[in-house]
């Protein structure tokens, strides 16, 4: 072809300064499309490297497909090259591309189809951001292109907005120049005006999945690319020149809506970007940036503000108010790519609401924005709260190091703190090194500190754990949570640990402080005195030779290799089946599992401490879900689920107890009894009664079912359950017709103790009456939370004085209570075992959740919430029965008809006490107190050995 | 009309009984009377032969004589790999030896991936290669078809899915070379339903997959209140026992449910009033294709995208329920037994956009994806 031939489909413009070893593949890229009607315009801004020659030659290879322009003088940013290639471009469409990236091999392809295919004026591809050290993949806004569509304009999709990459679309060429679409040439960001001018008026905007850009992202390059070194004043000038040449476009273009949607995302994206590790600049640098951007935050509207994302929201909103500190601590707990998060701002309590800082509450916007109610400071598990700490001091004293540190105490909740410094190989938690921490309040922080001796200090192995985690593990309020460090880079440069590895100081002998990606302190060995230099030395050295360094390139991937295999499911899996399943049984072992490891309670629980009493000779395993295991009991073995460990017990173990199900792939060997207590009777349908099941193939329904089948004996507390619960779950196992073990001290009573404890731990103190809500699990508020179906406003202030509402949600459901309530309600997400909530409870209101079966054993009022109830039972997952038949208590369907029930709960009880009598004898007739026993008594003290299947 | 080619079809075996091998005479065919030349292409012989006429405008050949043994897990599969390998290599040779044959611009269609195999190892060098997955997305995750077909078609010209849906699938899951060819609809009714029998039918092989033991547990929840309504449900299968013992213990009879294979497809859906597909797995179903040419409405489980890409939910071509939601489907039944008004709507609204499934408007797009494939 020719450039007398027709037009080409498709010029690609590429844009290239200095990178001559890159430059070629990229043109490749194009050159390789599988439309082979395009062409490839070089624009070089006159690099003073090799660029120009490396161009020439490809020009001369390619002299129809290859075009190249140098510019005459660097213009310094992507816009002016851009442009110049436009200008002279032929084809019906233009596609951008940097020296850097490349195109997937059917980008033009499948973008002219699609553009052709829909009359669309751009056609937006996925843009795939590839880590050239890792090779690993991300997708860049993968929401923005999920599914080929066509938008009639951005207002169909105003999210678009978040895109500004030039470079994964296609345009239209007529386009272009019908609405002189140009790049700004004298400022960075060039992309962020075209394309929003680009978005504001194309006729049509057409969008498909597939990838069409590699955008090659060199982290720690000497060469930072203009989006890397975000930080400077001049970009953030930039910035938000660029910004208002936006605002002025939407003027001309847009609508409110969009400005609305565009300040949301300069909140959420860009001046978060500008801001990020804020803290650690000089504060001359801070007020900068402050006095930059506040003029322009200021003229954005309070909705932006109040609809953006919570964080971000608070840093604009402190930009706004030019509070430095405020901007700092809220990009302090950002978590992004550079960020690992930590608490360093004071919340506060102020009417009943939790606030960020104490000020700016005046002013209503602040303390709208301001208020993190919602984001549950106060309910959260420690360990979800990203605590950091910042280390104060680091001193020498001979071979000892101490180091000091602050932690905030986020609203008083680290109460009789306890802390370790900790360090363990990454990798392997097995090497770990725990050293005694002294902690003490000091106002709304703590402060610590720690004395690594020589004896104490860790001892690696050397060369295969190179790299240590470092952290301070608090406990506080019964919970395990690890701590992060941060510190000011000169004090990362002093600490440094001796050691003596394993294999010699020859090899290492310190472990130094480093700041990690994300801005924590890990440790790495390093080599400091002669002799550990004169090792490394030579290690080096023969690294440096062709030979060595394929070696050690070779032994770090063998490592890495057989990390990442022995993390891999399939080799645990061939662990558990040929070497766990195969030692010789341990007679003794029962391993106990509740709610797939989150909890310590339910039946497993109630079995263990009624074993434990029996005195029959065994040894119990609990598996824990999570980092640590919080509120387990500590006299026993406890294993993390999924780890080795836990594979090599449950391959050994002579008894499985659990209540829902221990992992399905894992096989049960012959030797081993698998007591399945369950959870609950069913009310909603189960199993393969499930319309998601029963729409599966019949390869994940044999799975289920070999799953189901491991069970020996399934406990049962009435004949309700052999008709509906095993009959749909297809149980083949024997049923215990003894009731269930958890529900033993409903009908005994026998654990004042533990009740009296526990009221004590929920500030029960005065004469109150209790209130239980234990609603069933709806698996979209694991994302969203747990929402009240109704008014707590209205609960507080009509009952307040009378009643303490105890709020459960399901154990995979969060639930942020404001602190406003804190006199009548309680947050009780965090008890492990909900059985003594219920012994406290005078009445329990639910909706489907089958705590209704046992709570009625207590022959005290429930009440049956249910504002869904057509929608839920009805159509979208049925039910064994008509609740409001059988119900023993009355169905409320608004907040006044629950209101209304709870005013009088003596005369409900009344009402409902014929049915309530009926209830339990159909749904609780095998639970007299005894199960627990029965079960023992069946399996472990009698002589004996109970049923054993295949 | 477009410039005559040379098409091949390769197949697992052509003369199999099955949708696939149907779709694969029709489109033979159709290509054929727009004048390319066509070569329908089996790599082993068929283990349920059918009969799919004889003085066929298209060539037809069998690559390897005998069945060729499957891979199996196990210790001796890399034994059995290597001897399969020999032959898939004299296989590949004889198709090597098709393809030189043809003018530039040929085209070679894979249609099924196991065929791809033998395709990926032919020299198509200067010829548009496409390969199918003539499946939902799901239904090859769910099998070992997903990874070969990431294998073998990943460097075919493009991998084709039967809707958009599921190319943006296979797109999301990393391929590029992906795009979307629906089936064409071949059938011209006979005879038109008058909507007026009181029957619901469907035409279905009895195996777990097609699900008619959902069917008739959300029947079991209908018929009784309906006693003139009928459930029929022509066909056979490997579970026919069992769905046959399945309806007596849901109260049902059988023998009145049960209608056995029919090869007279006009007089089943033309004397039926409302369709119902039960599937738990489908691709781009022809059965619901047919009850929208013959304008009659369907209840469908979602268990594809090719079940929204045919039928618009309330508005055209019938109702769609959550997949295995009994309940739902029950429900979707009877509203369309009570009433009449909403079956001519659905059933005339479908029959309409069906249209654009005819072998004309198909072929036409076939033919600018060759033309776009040689761009």
């Amino acid at each position: 072809m020719t450039s007398s031939h027709p037009r080409p489909d498709v010029t690609v413009v590429v844009i290239v300064y200095n990178d001559a070893a890159r430059i070629e593949t990229a043109v490749q890229s194009v050159l390789d499309q599988s439309l082979r009607s395009r062409e490839v315009i070089v624009v070089d801004d006159h690099s003073t490297d090799d660029t120009p020659r490396v161009m020439e030659r490809l020009a001369a290879q390619h002299p129809d497909d290859v075009k190249f322009i140098r510019l005459p003088a660097n213009s310094g940013h992507c816009g002016a090259p851009r442009n110049a290639g436009v200008a002279q471009a032929r084809g019906r469409y233009i596609m951008f591309l940097d020296s850097d990236d490349t195109l997937d091999r059917h980008a033009c392809r499948n973008l002219v189809s699609m553009a052709e295919e829909s009359d669309a004026d751009m056609v937006i591809g996925r843009c795939v951001r590839i880590d050239v050290a890792t090779g690993k993949e991300t997708s860049w806004m993968p929401w923005l292109v999920k599914d080929k569509v066509v938008y009639e304009s951005l207002r169909d999709e105003p999210e678009l907005l978040y895109d500004v990459l030039s470079t994964n679309k296609l345009y239209r060429h007529d386009f272009l120049k019908r609405e002189n679409l140009v790049f700004l040439e004298d400022r960075y960001y060039e992309d962020n005006v075209f394309s929003a001018h680009a978005y504001l008026t194309a006729k049509k905007i057409a969008i498909i999945p597939q990838r069409v850009y590699n955008w090659m992202v060199e982290r720690g390059a000497a060469t930072l690319s203009i989006t890397n070194r975000a930080r400077d004043v001049r970009n953030l000038t930039d910035r938000i020149a660029v910004t208002q040449k936006i605002d002025a476009l939407i003027a001309r273009y847009g609508t409110p809506e969009l400005r609305l949607q565009k300040d949301i995302r300069f909140i959420e994206n860009d001046l978060r970007t500008h801001l990020t590790g804020f803290a650690e600049l000089p504060e001359a640098t801070q007020q900068q940036m402050l006095d930059i951007a506040r003029p322009y935050v200021n003229g954005i509207g309070p909705e932006a503000f109040k609809q953006a994302k919570p964080l971000p929201a608070i840093a604009a909103y402190m930009v706004r108010e030019g509070d430095a500190e405020g901007v700092a601590t809220a990009h302090d707990y950002l978590t992004g790519k550079e960020n690992r998060g930590r608490l360093t701002t004071t919340l506060v309590v102020r009417d009943g609401r939790i606030f960020w800082c104490d000020r700016h509450l005046d002013d209503p916007l602040g303390r709208e924005v301001l208020d993190v109610t919602e984001l549950g400071f106060q309910d959260l598990p420690l360990s979800k709260l990203n605590l950091g700490s910042t280390l104060t001091a680091v001193r020498r004293d001979g071979g000892a190091v101490t180091l000091s540190g602050v932690v905030t105490d986020p609203l008083g909740r680290l109460q009789k703190p306890k802390a370790s410094l900790v360090t363990w190989a990454r990798g392997n938690r097995r090497r770990q090194f725990t050293v005694k921490a002294a902690i003490e309040p000091a106002g709304t922080t703590l402060t610590w500190t720690a004395t690594v001796t020589p004896a104490q200090a860790p001892r690696p192995i050397g060369f295969v754990d190179p790299i240590y985690s470092f952290v301070l593990r608090v406990k506080a309020a019964g919970e395990t949570v690890d701590v992060n460090l941060f510190a000011a880079p000169e004090l990362i440069d002093e600490l440094s640990l001796p050691v003596k590895p394993v294999l010699s100081r020859l090899v290492a002998d310190r472990l130094e402080a480093y700041r990690t990606d994300k801005g924590n302190i890990a440790l790495r060995l390093a080599a400091e005195g002669k002799g550990a230099k004169a090792g490394g030395d030579a290690i080096s050295k023969l690294r440096s030779q062709p030979l060595g360094a394929r070696l050690w390139g070779k032994a770090g991937t063998v490592r890495r290799d057989l990390r990442e295999r022995l993390d891999k499911r399939n080799t645990k899996l061939a662990w558990y089946d040929n070497v766990f399943s195969r030692m010789p049984i341990s007679r003794k072992t029962v391993v106990f599992e509740s709610h797939m490891g989150k909890q310590y309670s339910d039946s497993p629980r109630a079995i263990y401490e009624e074993l434990k009493r029996s005195g029959a000779p065994f040894r119990a395993v609990w598996a824990y879900a999570g980092e640590h295991p919080n509120g387990f009991p500590p006299d026993v073995k406890l294993v993390r689920r999924q780890s080795y460990a836990y594979l090599r017990e449950l391959g050994r173990a002579r008894y499985w107890v659990d209540n829902q199900g221990f992992p399905h792939d894992l096989r049960k060997r012959a030797g081993t009894t698998y007591i399945q207590t369950w959870h609950g009777s069913a009310f909603k349908r189960m199993g393969f009664d499930e319309a998601q099941i029963k729409a599966q193939t019949s390869g994940q329904q044999d799975k289920l079912q070999s799953a189901i089948d491991r069970f020996d004996v399934f406990l049962a507390r009435t004949e309700h359950d052999a008709r509906t619960l095993t009959k749909g779950m297809r149980v083949h196992a024997e049923l215990m017709r003894v009731g269930y073990p958890r529900n033993d001290v409903l009908i005994r009573q026998d654990n004042p103790d533990e009740v009296a404890a526990l009221r004590k731990q929920l500030k029960l103190t005065d004469d109150r009456k209790v209130l239980l809500y234990a609603p069933t699990f709806r698996p979209d508020q694991i994302k969203t939370g747990l929402e009240l179906p109704f008014d707590l406003d209205e609960f507080v202030e009509r009952f307040g004085d009378k009643y303490v509402l105890l709020v459960r949600p399901h154990y995979l459901v969060s639930f942020a209570l404001p602190p406003a309530y804190a006199h009548s309600v309680r947050n009780v997400a965090n008890v492990h075992d909900v059985t003594p909530l219920m012994q406290i409870a005078d009445a329990v209101i639910t909706d489907y959740s089958s705590l209704m079966f046992d709570y009625a054993l207590l022959d005290r009022p429930l009440i049956f919430h249910v504002p869904d109830y057509d929608d839920y039972v009805g159509s979208s997952r049925g039910s064994y029965f008509d609740l409001a038949e059988v119900a023993p208590g009355p169905l409320t369907r608004t907040g006044d008809e629950l209101f209304a029930a709870l005013t009088d709960l003596d005369a409900l009880k009344e009402r409902y006490a014929e049915r309530h009598r009926a209830f339990v004898a159909r749904f609780g007739e095998y639970d007299n107190g005894n199960a627990a026993k029965a079960v023992v008594d069946r399996f472990f003290t009698s002589g004996t050995q109970g049923a054993r299947r295949g | 009309m477009a410039e005559p080619r040379d098409i091949f079809i390769v197949t697992n075996a052509v003369d199999e009984l099955g949708g696939l091998q149907q779709w694969a005479h029709d489109v033979s065919g159709l290509f054929s009377a727009r004048g390319h030349r066509v070569r329908l292409i089996g790599v082993e012989p068929a283990s349920v032969p059918r009969d799919y006429g004889s003085d066929k405008p298209y060539e037809i050949v069998t690559l390897h004589d005998h069945h060729l043994p499957r891979l199996k897990k196990g210790l001796s599969r890399p034994l059995r790999r290597r001897s399969r390998a020999r032959q898939q290599a004299e296989g590949a040779r004889r198709l090597t030896e098709m393809f030189r044959q043809a003018q530039p611009g040929g085209v070679v269609i894979a249609a099924q991936v196991w065929a791809g195999e033998w395709v990926a190892k032919a020299d198509t060098t200067g010829l548009i290669t496409i390969g199918m997955s003539h499946e939902s997305f799901e239904a090859s995750k769910n099998s070992s078809r997903y990874n070969r077909a990431r294998i073998y078609y990943e460097d075919l010209d493009i991998h084709l899915a039967l809707t958009d849906a599921d190319a943006d699938s296979w797109a999301r899951a990393g391929m590029t070379n992906v795009g979307a060819m629906p089936n064409p609809l071949m059938t011209t009714p006979a005879t038109l339903p008058t909507l007026d029998e009181k029957t619901v039918v469907t035409l279905r092989r009895l195996s777990h997959d097609k699900g008619i033991d959902m069917l008739l547990e959300a029947w079991a929840l209908v018929g009784p209140h309906y006693p003139d309504w009928r459930l029929k449900v022509f066909g056979s299968g490997p579970d026919e026992e069992a769905l046959r013992r399945q309806a007596g213990e849901l109260g049902l009879d059988d023998t009145q449910i049960f209608q056995g294979q029919t090869e007279n497809i006009d007089a089943a859906l033309s004397a039926a009033s409302i369709y119902a597909l039960p599937s738990r797995e489908e691709g781009f179903p022809i059965a619901v294709m047919e009850a929208m040419a013959y304008g009659l409405p369907t209840v469908a489980f979602d268990c594809a995208p090719g079940i929204r890409e045919l039928i618009h939910d309330e508005v055209s071509g019938g109702l769609v329920v959550t997949p295995g939601n009994v309940p739902g489907m029950a429900a979707a039944l009877e509203r369309l037994i009570k009433d009449k008004d909403l079956r001519v709507r659905l059933g005339e609204a479908g029959q309409q956009s069906v249209k654009k499934f005819s072998p004309d408007s198909i072929v036409d797009r076939w033919e600018a994806l060759f033309a776009l494939l040689a761009r």
